[in-house]
């Protein structure tokens, strides 16, 4: 059963989006904020990351800078969530090292094949 | 009546007359019969002439009497002029608005009116004719108004200031304000006018004020359009996601008859989040503060995304949609958010409005420089009325059509607005019952009004030799940069050469190898980021020094921060004069808090400023600034740096915009101007960010811009931790 660390500030996302995961079949663990997330990513190891961008305390581009230049992290998939598509943001979001991204509001669907995929490549 | 005068007329008239007639006759009859004539005659030619004489003497006396009294009434009738005249002028005078004087040659007061001794606020002593405007200075000196300056001297000063017309405003001691205006007048004194200007003043700070207001408003407009977008879309991503999750569950739990329940509250959701995204977009149009995020990008690649959106909704209509859209087309230079969203918009409304039909996107390129969407339909079409409300924001076909098609009635407006900002545009054309084809033009190229302007003429420095000469190449697709910028660097001795967009940029930059560039990445039209990634990106140009001339939106980042203004480093100490001086750090004792980790930024910003009587406090970090802020009375100014450690600039900035005490305190933040070949694609995401404010919070901003600028800042690290 893979591992997914949900870093959402937002209760209500973070409510919807985990238990539609779990239903899925996943296990979630969840961070509210940049510095939670960098600090349960190292000790819980998830299989992958579902950052959100807008965070508070340290935001999801520092993040996840930092989660990949640390080494007991750098190898975990993340996938960065924005607010709605803003132009750029793919460039952005390969550049601060994220795997991929996905919009708000979230499309399940999509976004679970690109979990999926990630987890693929993992397992390769 | 029988004054001396006329008495002693007629008694000279009678002597002369008697002697003149005396003469005559004794004449006359001593030529007709001689002497014994003359004696014989003697006695009656004396009467004869005495009487003539006393004759004459009446009448010289009369003549006398009726020319003294015309003379008389001569006078009268001027001193009657005279005295009305002045009664006039005394009149205008005494009810004019303005105090008026006039001082002779000896600068003696000649006359005044009552205001001016209103306005004049001295003792009544100095409204004589004989005190002069000198004892008038040594007064007003004595009761210290020169400050320490030498009161004989400053006399002498304003003497000589009289010889020339000049004005000047000064303050009485119950607080209005007076124009006091002197000019020379011809008979070498001069002649001063007091206007009261109070109520002008008055207006002056009330229009002051209102200014003030209207740009606060509209920061707060801004803000507020901001923040809404993130405020309202939230609650709403919440209601359609839950029902989506809900009907997940609903249908795994085998209670599918909960599902149709729960899609109509997601599309109310989806419809509703589709209204707020088109309100907030065309009141950030008409704010004028929708921008243009110009790329290049392969047409097909958009044309295969917005396919694979519109093909579940068009086929819910039972519609067939084909794409057409060659390889051969290639790429072009737009906003691809905004082209996308007009794309979705068309083919969503031809979607909508059509049942069991074709609807088509063809893709073609017209000429060189245009690329032309069309989309057709083989829906209901419209007639020539609804076709001229087409455009208008909430005005779609008619009102039963929202009900019976939905959409916002907004998409069409906002379609044509962006189409319109990139150069291009949509028009329409339709036949009821057949179907609809909606054209959308938009220039291949962005920058191809600047590519239209006259070649650039290199500005020479005016001094220096050609061997010494250094180059600058300004970059800007805006004529004006290139006028005052270019000029000012002519000035200062450079030689400077103009690029007006991306392609010239690159090709003189290889060419001229100058010295440095500027260039600014929030050109409306052409995309900076390119030009400068394509600049660090080759190695012969990597090198060239860029100066950015807005790094980022200065106004954004200021704004947000809550400063008041913006500077620069290094530093240039005249604007920061001007600012401080605009800022109310003005006058001597003006207190001046520097925060700034910089032990040696600090140190040259105490003396310049302490040079200029300024009294500086100073700061190593954020927390150091708070807890002075905390035992001092609030300074005029603060000088802010951003980067500081323990408690950066930002934090310090919320912190004091939180407590009543500081918040008004002007602030001007410091931050550095050149770049490095280094993070332009994380500065280019942090300027597009911070662009569309709708997508970050407060927060988010903050700590992208701190990113940024301490990876600048700093010496490159081997890993950011």
């Amino acid at each position: 059963m893979a591992k997914i660390l949900l870093v959402e500030d937002n209760e209500m996302n973070r409510d919807m989006l985990s238990r539609r995961l779990e239903r899925k079949g996943f296990e979630v663990v969840m961070a509210p904020d940049g510095q939670q997330g960098i600090e349960l990513a190292a000790s819980e190891a998830p299989d992958l990351i579902l950052m959100d961008m807008s965070l508070p305390v340290l935001d999801g581009w520092e993040a996840t800078r930092r989660v990949k230049a640390a080494d007991t992290t750098r190898k975990i998939p993340v996938i960065a969530l924005t607010a709605h598509a803003m132009v750029g943001d793919r460039e952005k979001a390969i550049n601060a090292g994220c795997d991929d991204y996905d919009t708000k509001p979230v499309d399940f669907p999509r976004l679970l094949g690109k979990i999926e995929t990630l987890l693929q490549r993992e397992k390769e | 009546m029988l004054s001396l005068l006329p008495m002693r007329v007629f008694w000279q008239a009678a002597a002369v007359a008697f002697v003149v007639i005396g003469a005559a006759g004794a004449g006359v009859m001593l030529s007709i019969g001689g002497l014994p004539l003359l004696v014989r005659a003697t006695v009656p030619a004396v009467i004869a002439t005495v009487l003539s004489a006393l004759v004459i003497g009446v009448l010289a006396r009369q003549v006398n009497v009726a020319l003294a009294r015309h003379a008389d009434a001569m006078r009268a009738h001027y001193e009657r002029e005279l005295a009305r005249t002045t009664a006039e002028l005394r009149n205008t005078l005494e009810n004019m608005h303005q105090g008026v004087a006039m001082y002779d040659a000896d600068y003696k007061l000649l006359t005044w009116n009552q205001r001016f001794r209103e306005y004049l606020d001295m003792p009544d002593e100095f409204f004589s004719r004989d005190r002069s405007f000198i004892d008038y200075l040594r007064y007003v000196g004595a009761r210290g108004e020169f400050g320490d300056q030498d009161i004989e001297s400053v006399v002498a000063q304003r003497i000589e200031q009289l010889k020339h017309v000049h004005s000047f405003e000064r303050t009485r001691p119950d607080g209005t304000v007076l124009e006091v205006y002197r000019a020379p007048t011809p008979d070498g004194g001069f002649i001063a006018i007091y206007t009261d200007i109070t109520e002008r003043k008055q207006a002056e700070q009330e229009l002051m004020r209102a200014m003030e207001e209207a740009e606060a408003a509209n920061r707060v407009k801004s803000g507020f359009l901001a923040n809404m977008s993130h405020e309202l879309r939230t609650p709403l991503n919440a209601i359609i996601g839950y029902s989506q999750m809900l009907q997940e569950e609903a249908q795994d739990a085998g209670q599918s008859e909960f599902v149709p329940d729960l899609t109509k509250i997601e599309n109310a959701g989806k419809h509703l989040l589709g209204l707020i995204n088109d309100i907030l977009d065309l009141s950030k149009i008409e704010a004028g503060r929708m921008t243009v995020f110009v790329e290049e990008t392969k047409v097909s690649s958009v044309v295969a995304e917005v396919r694979s959106i519109i093909e579940p909704l068009a086929a819910k209509n039972g519609n067939r949609l084909v794409v057409d859209c060659p390889d051969a087309i290639g790429a072009f230079e737009t906003d691809i958010t905004k082209l996308k969203q007009s794309l979705l918009n068309l083919l969503s409304n031809a979607s909508k409005f059509t049942k069991n039909g074709t609807v088509t996107l063809a893709v073609t390129r017209d000429g060189d420089d245009r690329v032309v969407f069309r989309v057709t339909d083989t829906g209901i079409g419209m007639t020539e009325e609804q076709l001229g409300r087409l455009f208008q924001a909430f005005a779609q076909a008619d009102s039963s059509t929202t009900r019976k098609f939905g959409g916002t009635g907004l998409g069409l407006a906002i379609t044509r607005h962006f189409a319109r900002m990139l150069g291009g545009d949509v028009t329409v054309t339709s036949q009821p019952g057949e179907g609809s084809t909606f054209t959308l033009v938009l220039p291949a190229r962005q920058g191809e009004e600047a590519a239209a302007q006259p070649a650039t003429t290199t500005k020479r420095a005016v001094s220096g030799d050609v061997a010494g000469e250094r180059t600058v190449l300004v970059i800007d697709d805006d004529e004006a940069v290139h006028e005052t910028v270019g000029g000012m660097l002519g000035r200062e001795g450079y030689r400077v050469v103009h690029a007006r967009n991306g392609r010239d940029a690159l090709d003189m930059a290889r060419k001229e190898r100058p010295d440095a560039i500027t260039l600014d990445v929030m050109m409306p039209h052409m995309d900076g980021w390119s030009v400068l990634t394509a600049l660090k990106n080759d190695a012969e140009l990597a090198d060239i020094p860029v100066i950015m001339l807005t790094m980022l939106n200065e106004r954004a980042i200021a704004l947000q921060l809550g400063a008041a203004g913006y500077i620069t480093k290094p530093i240039d100490w005249p604007q920061l004069s001007a600012m401080l001086r605009r800022f109310g750090g003005r006058g001597a004792g003006a207190r001046v808090l520097i925060v700034d980790d910089d032990p040696e930024m600090r140190a040259v910003t105490r003396r310049i400023l302490e040079r200029s009587g300024h009294v500086v406090a100073e700061a190593a970090n954020g927390e150091e600034g708070l807890a002075w802020l905390g035992s001092n009375a609030p300074p005029a100014v603060i000088l802010l740096d951003l980067m500081m450690p323990v408690m950066d600039g930002f934090e310090f900035l919320e912190r004091m915009r939180g407590s009543a005490a500081w918040r008004d305190v002007p602030v001007l933040v410091v931050t550095a101007k050149t770049l490095d070949s280094r993070d332009v694609e994380t500065l280019r995401g942090l300027t597009q960010r911070i662009i569309d404010k709708g997508a970050s919070t407060g927060i988010d901003l903050r700590a992208a811009i701190r990113d940024v600028l301490r990876s600048h800042e700093t010496a490159p690290k081997a890993a950011t931790v």
